[in-house]
């Protein structure tokens, strides 16, 4: 167990060193989905092989894939220098994750984790996914926020679709110029 | 054979049955080579290759052969790192999901209880090795065929997706072992009957993930040469052939699965216990056999014909049949 986390826990940090570092935008995008891989195989480690599994489908199936489309859609993928890489935002990306590092080292140090322990949950789909939406005993704020969510990807969908459908009235009313004019 | 006994300890058993589905994944794409070429004779009134071997059986081998001993050239302003590691990203998860598919009754390497999602999130990485090998050998047509190939892929993959949720309603488990066990009993229970519609939208789906003909616009011989392999050569081209012809094993696999009823035998009195592998194998190769029968009979779609018929027909279509799906496991 310790092997595999120290192999993975290594894996994501040098990926994750790799899309900041990376002089290639295309170079990042795939060091992300390595970073990506790690996290899925943390969720194994973790007993939810579901989880994991979403992991995969969306982050490296949907997600790496559409913004290597998009990069290789918009512009030439071009070589960054290092000085670019390296700006003055620097301090203040220091000083975001240090926060986030120590809020989060804070709370693993102080809950109260009990018996728990890697490899020991239930491997039940059904129990994920009713924690998953809080359904059953407890709030049901998940299954709400869940909806919202879904509503949310709704208005972005049909919104894609206006904006690319304008263009195509405008390309349709310029071919009926044309027939006119021929 | 007491002392073999260890073979079936934890660490042994999946190494074991790992090394098993490699070889029969890579086995497999040789000899789907042959296949192809073989069909593709007969079905165009010629004999195919018949020179290696009795009737040219042995020309796998031969191929093989070839590939291996040919150089591996790789362009010179290639991204050399993405350009080798595109095939591999390729391949893997095509042997990956190998793995959860049962074979026979307690045969499957591992019997995880969301095999179906597995094998979705799987499959879904295949397109990564697609845009890997085409920005990679940075060549036009190759990145004309990567981002083809990408857009087909991430499109077809949400009828693929649809079509195996009306299979999971059914059987109320994700596991693949369970969905074969409920197809029990008869070649009248396996879901082709109740969800003939999905098995359809799933069969075209994968061709289309497959990318075989009609859906080869990746490829493209008569427009971009070959898409995102042009540069590929030696055994790089080996493995994304590899991968291709494996994929198109895997998909055949994964469709006898759900909806043929996997290593269940049509009739209860033909049931060979152990041996039903038999079955499984001689149900994925008769829908290996109409993958290729397809390739040697129709052409090429158009990329927006490609687009309408999987958003506007199959999308709309699973979405339907989920609901009557639905409608009618409430009713009885």
């Amino acid at each position: 167990m310790t092997i595999v986390f120290g192999f993975l826990a290594g894996m994501m940090l040098i990926s994750a060193l790799g899309v900041v570092l990376s002089r290639n935008v295309v170079h990042s995008a795939l060091f992300m989905s390595g970073s990506f891989f790690a996290v899925a195989g943390f969720f194994v480690m973790l007993s939810a092989p579901a989880l994991a599994a979403f992991q995969l489908l969306i982050y490296v199936g949907a997600v790496t894939v559409v913004i290597l489309f998009g990069i290789m859609f918009t512009q030439q993928p071009q070589v960054r220098s290092f000085s670019t890489i390296v700006n003055k935002q620097v301090w203040a990306g220091l000083a975001v994750a240090l926060g986030v590092g120590g809020f989060l080292s804070y709370i693993l140090a102080t809950e109260d984790w009990g018996a728990t322990e890697a490899g020991q949950g239930t491997r039940d789909v059904a129990a994920f996914g009713e924690y998953l939406l809080g359904v059953g005993p407890g709030s049901e704020i998940f299954a709400m926020l869940f909806q919202l969510v879904a509503i949310l990807l709704f208005v972005a969908v049909i919104a894609a679709i206006v904006i690319s459908r304008r263009k195509d009235t405008d390309v349709e009313s310029a071919s009926d110029v044309r027939e006119v004019g021929e | 054979m007491e002392f073999l006994n260890f073979l079936n300890q934890e660490p042994f058993r999946f190494l074991l049955a790992f090394g098993v589905v490699l070889f029969l994944t890579l086995n497999l794409a040789a000899i789907l080579v042959m296949g192809e070429r073989k069909v593709a004779g007969y079905i165009q009134l010629r004999y195919g290759p018949n020179r290696v071997g009795p009737r040219g059986l042995l020309q796998p081998l031969a191929d093989i052969i070839k590939l291996f001993t040919k150089e591996n050239i790789s362009p010179g302003k290639a991204d050399l790192w993405i350009f080798l590691g595109a095939p591999i990203a390729m391949f893997i998860p095509v042997a990956a999901v190998w793995l959860v598919i049962p074979f026979a009754p307690g045969a499957v390497v591992a019997d995880i209880n969301v095999a179906i999602l597995f094998f979705v999130a799987v499959t879904s990485i295949g397109a990564l090795g697609v845009i890997m090998a085409g920005y990679g050998s940075r060549s036009n047509f190759s990145l004309l065929g990567a981002l083809r190939g990408a857009a087909q892929m991430i499109s077809y993959e949400v009828p693929l997706i649809l079509s195996l949720l009306g299979v999971v309603m059914l059987t109320g488990s994700l596991s693949l072992v369970d969905v074969v066990n409920a197809q029990g009993g008869g070649f009248w229970n396996w879901y082709v009957v109740l969800q003939f519609p999905m098995f359809i939208v799933f069969y075209i789906s994968a061709l289309a993930e497959t990318k075989r003909v009609p859906f080869d616009l990746p490829e493209g011989e008569s427009e971009i040469v070959g898409g995102y392999m042009i540069e590929y050569s030696g055994m790089t081209w080996g493995l994304i052939q590899a991968a291709e012809f494996a994929g198109m094993g895997l998909m055949s696999g994964i469709s006898v699965t759900l909806f043929l009823g996997g290593w269940q035998p049509p009739l209860e009195f033909l049931d060979l216990g152990q041996f039903n592998w038999v079955w499984f194998g001689i149900k994925t190769a008769l829908i290996m056999f109409t993958f290729q029968w397809i390739r040697w009979s129709l052409p090429r779609l158009r990329m927006d014909q490609l687009m309408d018929l999987g958003w506007k027909v199959m999308v709309p279509l699973t979405l339907v049949w989920l609901v009557i799906t639905a409608a009618a496991m409430l009713v009885f």
